[in-house]
């Protein structure tokens, strides 16, 4: 699969520090994630995508093209959303996106057309016309989202889209993304510190830690079924004892167990096996189950355990 | 059993179908149309930095002072234009405001914009994040400042370049104006030649110190501190201190004026000054206040 992104032994560093440190990322077409704790180099590496910074070394390709050197023409098949509050208070919103997709490049009367089709797809169709200060906080990202489709760009760059949502607004947020990738075919890279909304909705991952990459790779390779049980059971007052035991019988019968606090992860034959092994062991203690299903690795297993641990930066791919 | 009854004949088409008319909720999609390239860009920030600066599409309290100043600029030319109406017989009105002299009745408005136009434009758009989202368009840093140079230049045109041109059209129509189609296009080319030098040195000077702060008032009170110390100082030195003339020179504020007396062809206020250091002056102001400005974004770090 051709990459959108492509980035060789990428360097950036400020007076005072190395934002990224020799980052080699592949983003192929789709939506995908851009993860990492707040000065993991996301931001940076989103400016430097843009042609915004001119990387210290190393080389980008965006879409096939030197932002430093194609910088114009490249950024016309760029929508931004960007993860600060910029937009004007007084502005209409339709202003706004009608000025924006002019900017990028449409014609005055296609721009205007655009402005509205683009307010009603993010559901703000009823209220372009409403001053961008009066929005609230959930608008105002949709509005960023609207000016970034507006043009009708190949890739939508969306920092911290989802920032200072509530759950509901977060998730229809994420469903308008998924949705101009999936219905329009516009390639999207999200920038994120929640690792859940990033699992739930991208393809493909880069993860990165202190300007480093972590990991990169296609959502299936990087977190899914592992292979294994994993129950949680229940702390009873009156069974102080039940977990250990199911621990213990678990473990007699020749199973690999890891516990945490009250969930068990077990593994080392068949699912099956394990299944009929878990609910034997916890039927015999008199344990009370919480949740019980397949041994899933999350991306917060690919930060937190598996890789950041180790403190080896690895590419899945 | 009852069957349909078979189609007889196709239904009459409706009017709206007979017209060719039809409804299309097009909904947002993919577009393959032409693209305007970065020309259109620059032209779209600049009228969007004029609707701004001037208040359009605002709540009413950002229009008070562009108002203001316009007021300020064009009631002396109304007046003049309404005087050669009515004492228009007796008293030649070139004698109360001639175009090269108008300006010192619009000092305070041209003084007002500059102070607050350069900062109004390029201020807001570094502390509010807007340069990235702009930067992250067609737009280059240096075309961005462009679209910026002609958004103030064009506003302070309104100021500068309007009330001589309205002057210029009334005396015309009351006779009082320059002599044969010949002397008329003159003094339009002066008129333009004048308000460019004024734009041209006060929307430097002004964006050069709109970019060296990132607090749009204290750019609009150095603007406007740099205008009314800079005479002060250059009288104390020529007047008090006794040095030479050519220390008005330094007179950020009324070398473009001067300039314009000079263009129509007239001593000025400061007939000491050669013509040429004054444009070369001019000039200096002009450039210097550009090179600051794209000196300073150059070295700006813009990121997101």
């Amino acid at each position: 699969m051709s990459a959108i992104i492509e980035t060789s032994d990428l360097v950036m560093e400020f007076p005072s520090t190395r934002a990224l440190d020799g980052l080699d990322v592949r983003v192929p077409s789709g939506v995908t994630g851009l993860v990492g704790a707040n000065g993991a180099g996301k931001t940076t590496l989103i400016s430097l995508v843009l042609g915004l910074l001119q990387p210290t070394s190393g080389t980008v390709r965006v879409l096939g093209l030197d932002p430093s050197i194609d910088g114009p023409r490249l950024r016309a098949m760029i929508g931004y959303g960007p993860e600060r509050n910029v937009l004007p208070d007084d502005m209409q919103a339709y202003d706004f996106v009608r000025h924006f997709a002019q900017v990028r490049g449409l014609p005055h009367d296609e721009a205007r057309s655009r402005a509205s089709d683009s307010l009603y797809l993010v559901g703000l169709g009823e209220e372009r016309f409403r001053a961008l200060g009066t929005m609230s906080t959930g608008q105002r990202q949709r509005v960023k989202l609207a000016q970034a489709i507006a043009a009708d760009p190949s890739l939508i760059v969306l920092d911290e889209p989802t920032d200072g949502l509530d759950p509901v607004q977060r998730d229809e947020m994420l469903s308008i993304i998924v949705d101009v990738n999936r219905k329009f075919g516009i390639d999207v890279m999200l920038s994120s510190h929640v690792l859940e909304e990033v699992e739930r909705i991208c393809d493909h991952v880069v993860a990165l830690d202190a300007g480093r990459l972590v990991a990169q790779g296609s959502m299936t390779e990087l977190a899914g079924a592992l292979g294994g049980v994993e129950v949680e059971l229940v702390d009873l007052a009156d069974l102080p004892g039940s977990i250990d035991a199911v621990e213990r019988q678990l473990l007699d019968r020749g199973v690999v167990v890891r516990r945490l606090d009250f969930s068990l992860s077990v593994s080392g034959a068949t699912d099956d096996e394990l299944f009929n092994a878990v609910v034997g062991a916890v039927a015999s203690a008199g344990a009370r189950v919480k949740t019980l299903g397949r041994r899933r690795r999350t991306l917060d297993d690919v930060f937190t355990s598996d890789i950041v641990a180790s403190g080896q930066p690895e590419g899945a791919s | 059993m009852n069957q349909p009854p078979p189609p007889s004949s196709p239904p009459p088409p409706s009017p709206a179908a007979a017209s060719g008319a039809q409804i299309v909720d097009r909904g947002f999609q993919r577009y393959d149309g032409p693209r305007a390239g970065v020309g259109q860009a620059i032209r779209s920030v600049s009228w969007q930095s004029i609707r701004s600066t001037l208040g359009l599409g605002r709540p009413a309290r950002h229009k008070i002072f562009p108002v203001l100043a316009i007021a300020i600029a064009y009631v002396p030319a109304i007046t003049f234009v309404g005087l050669s109406v009515i004492v228009g017989d007796i008293l030649d009105p070139n004698e109360i405001a001639d175009y090269a002299g108008y300006y010192g009745f619009i000092t305070a408005a041209i003084l007002l914009f500059a102070g607050l136009v350069a900062p109004e434009v390029l201020v807001g758009d570094r502390r509010n994040g807007m340069l990235a989202m702009y930067l992250s368009t067609p737009l280059k840093r240096s075309t961005y400042l462009v679209a910026k140079v002609v958004a103030v230049l064009l506003t302070l045109a309104l100021v500068t370049l309007g009330p001589p041109l309205l002057l210029l059209i009334g005396y015309t129509f009351e006779n009082a104006g320059p002599d044969g189609p010949g002397d008329w296009l003159v003094v339009l080319l002066r008129i333009f030649m004048s308000a460019f030098a004024v734009c041209g040195a006060l929307t430097a000077v002004s964006m050069a110190a709109a970019s060296l702060t990132d607090r749009r008032a204290f750019a609009s009170i150095g603007v406007v501190l740099l205008a009314l110390a800079s005479p002060a100082v250059a009288s104390a030195l020529v007047e008090g201190a006794e040095l030479s003339p050519n220390w008005r020179l330094i007179d950020v504020f009324s070398m473009p004026f001067e300039l314009v007396f000079r263009i129509f062809g007239e001593p000025g206020n400061f007939p000491e000054l050669s013509t040429l250091s004054v444009v070369a002056v001019n000039l200096g102001w002009t450039l210097g206040g550009i090179a600051v400005v794209v000196w300073r974004y150059s070295r700006l770090v813009v990121a997101r």
